[in-house]
């Protein structure tokens, strides 16, 4: 007698019972597939997102200081810089050069900015992959770009950006400063804006408050804000789609419990017959147990990896109406394939384990009667 | 083989329907011999085929298989003998549709935890010593009346039971395949089998086969002796 032998049979006839109905079953798989998918989509999104946001703030100076002209974002002298400079507690006082490019042939909006250190050759440039893809351009391709006096200049791209993190760099064309003041007519003594960091972070809100008395032109905006805005953001958005998706959750869950807890005449008969035959009350339960284990893991991994597809290769194609406000930050997010386990198992957790247990609920009663009851049926 | 020992069965006790539907049943079940308990329906036979076999537990009374008290045995250990000592064949056939003949011979010693293979080689040979070799992989409800009934007891000689216990075996059945029936009985037998009928059919209680036949009335053992 073997105990493996003993449940490998059990876990046989489980799967040939579930082939007997499959029709029922395929059609329970595929419900409850898809509220898997669904949920592990929303999941999957905001969590990818969020933390890719935050990597790209991460990167971020501290405090970005911007210059008001009329209420709006104007060039800022580079006189402000020494300015900066004296306030005790900053370092790292730097001028940034930046701008947006709209390419009317494809109606794209790019980024683009002065190269860091080291600087590329002027005359060349550095592109993201969503602006490779657009303009269909590879390293070594001269692309024309069309100036803010109206005449068009070529620059040579040296480097396309990994997909590392396209969040990051899809829209992104890096130049050489001079290229960009020249491009966007950008005077000799002046940045975009202005980013600094300080030495304590405690005192950042100090700092901005000086910086606003010091500069009345000007706006400081804190990194940590903005990761806030974004937090909150996302939060928002994914709420939403959960609350909408709710629906479905409860239409499953109802669905499911339907299922689960009426088994059906022909059921009952056929639990009455494997007692008769000699199976244990426990036998006959991890027989049904089985049959909705089997269940549940395949509608978890089928939903859960059609969720990691369609989030992370497709582009969250579903979710594209809801989530049109990002669209304007990321013009086509192609977001890192990660998961977080500890996510994956709540979705274990909330999907699995609740309909496992409603199938067993009902097994249990319908396993005690008595074996002698099938002979009077 | 199997003895009862003042054995009282009282359904729903304690409630206005309580009924007795065996009372004060003693008897001995001779190994080897072929028992028919015969009686007007309602007489209790069903409910003493039960018992004898392990699948209810009486009232009151003793049972002993064996030498082996197993009244107060729990469920699991009652299993085991009842798995090991009898093989049924039930009235209504009750082989569990949608699956091959086969399978549902194997059913039973699914949970002794034989071999997958050795088990189907084992019940391959039962359905070829029935002729159903041909029907090993049908359904079962494509089946005859009389091939279900084959694979029934098939299925009830899988796990190479002492005792077949058959409850109206032949209800379903015309006067051909009855006799049929009982020659695969007849041949159990030989084979030394302990067999134990429940039937008011006289195709079978007067059958030359026969060893003994039990008479019951009201839940009661009225008579009992040698076939004639
Ligand atoms: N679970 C039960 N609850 C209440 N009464 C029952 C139950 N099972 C059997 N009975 C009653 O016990 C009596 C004996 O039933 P049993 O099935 O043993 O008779 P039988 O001799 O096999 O009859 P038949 O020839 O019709 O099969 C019947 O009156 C029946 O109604
Ligand atoms: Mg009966």
């Amino acid at each position: 007698m073997s105990l493996h032998e003993r449940h490998r049979n059990i876990i046989d006839f489980a799967l040939s019972s579930l082939g007997r109905r499959w029709k029922k079953n395929l059609a329970l798989t595929v419900v409850y597939a898809f509220v898997v998918f669904t949920l592990a989509s929303v999941v999957f999104f905001t969590e990818a997102v969020k933390s890719e946001a935050r990597a790209v703030l991460r990167g971020a100076p501290e405090i970005v200081v911007q210059r008001l002209m009329a209420g709006r974002h104007d060039l800022i002298p580079e006189s402000h810089i020494d300015v900066l400079r004296k306030i005790t507690g900053t370092r790292q006082v730097q001028g940034r050069l930046w701008g947006y490019y709209f390419e009317p042939s494809t109606g794209a909006n790019y980024t683009v900015v002065a190269s860091g250190e080291p600087p590329l050759e002027p005359g060349t440039i550095a592109i993201g992959q969503g602006v490779a893809r657009t303009l269909n351009a590879g390293e070594g391709d001269l692309i024309p770009l069309k100036g803010s006096k109206g005449d068009y200049a070529s620059f040579e791209v040296v480097r396309v950006f990994s997909h590392e993190s396209e969040l990051v760099s899809s829209d992104l064309i890096e130049m050489h400063a001079d290229d960009l003041r020249a491009f966007f007519g950008v005077p000799e003594d002046y940045f975009t804006d202005i980013t600094l960091k300080v030495r304590n972070e405690k005192e950042l809100v100090v700092v901005a408050d000086k910086i606003r008395r010091l500069l009345p032109d000007t706006r400081p905006i804190l990194r940590d804000e903005i990761l806030r805005t974004y937090d909150s953001l996302f939060d928002w958005r994914s709420g939403l789609l959960l609350v909408i998706f709710a629906g479905a959750v409860a239409a499953f869950v109802i669905f499911a419990w339907d299922k689960a807890t009426s088994l059906s005449m022909e059921e009952r008969r056929e639990m009455g017959v494997l007692k008769a035959v000699g199976w244990e009350t426990s036998e006959v339960i991890a027989m049904k147990s089985w049959e909705g284990i089997i269940i549940s893991l395949a509608a978890f991994f089928g939903g859960t990896v059609l969720a990691y597809v369609h989030v992370f290769f497709s582009s969250a194609f579903i979710f594209e109406p809801v989530l049109k406000g990002w669209a304007v930050l990321y013009p086509r997010f192609q977001l890192v394939p990660q998961i977080d386990p500890y996510q994956v198992l709540a979705l274990f957790f909330l999907t699995v384990v609740p309909y496992t247990v409603a199938t067993v609920i009902p097994t249990w009663s319908a396993a005690t009667v008595d074996p002698d009851s099938i002979m009077r049926l | 083989m199997v003895e009862l020992k003042n054995i009282t069965k009282v359904f729903n006790r304690n409630r206005p329907d309580e009924f007795t539907a065996l009372e004060d049943v003693s008897l001995l079940v001779e190994e080897r011999k072929v028992t028919v308990f015969k009686g007007p329906s309602g007489s209790g036979k069903t409910t003493l085929l039960s018992i004898v076999g392990a699948m209810a537990k009486p009232t009151s009374g003793r049972v002993l298989v064996g030498a082996r008290e197993i009244t107060s045995l729990p469920e699991r250990f009652l299993t085991e003998v009842r798995r090991r000592t009898f093989g049924f064949i039930f009235q209504q056939f009750h082989l569990i549709r949608g699956i091959s003949a086969l399978e549902n011979v194997m059913l039973p010693a699914y949970t002794t935890g034989e071999k997958h293979a050795a088990l189907r080689e084992r019940a391959l040979r039962l359905l070829e010593l029935f002729g159903l070799s041909a029907k090993a992989r049908a359904r079962v409800e494509w089946l005859s009346g009389g091939e279900a009934q084959r694979v029934t007891i098939a299925r009830a000689l899988v796990n190479d039971p002492k005792v077949i216990i058959a409850d109206e075996p032949t209800a379903h059945l015309d006067t051909k395949l009855s006799k049929d029936f009982l020659g695969i009985m007849e041949r159990l037998n030989a084979e030394a089998k302990t067999i134990l009928i429940a039937s008011h059919d006289p195709l079978v209680y007067e059958s030359t086969m026969v060893d003994h036949i039990i008479e019951m009335r009201d839940g009661r053992i009225r008579g009992s002796g040698p076939a004639e």
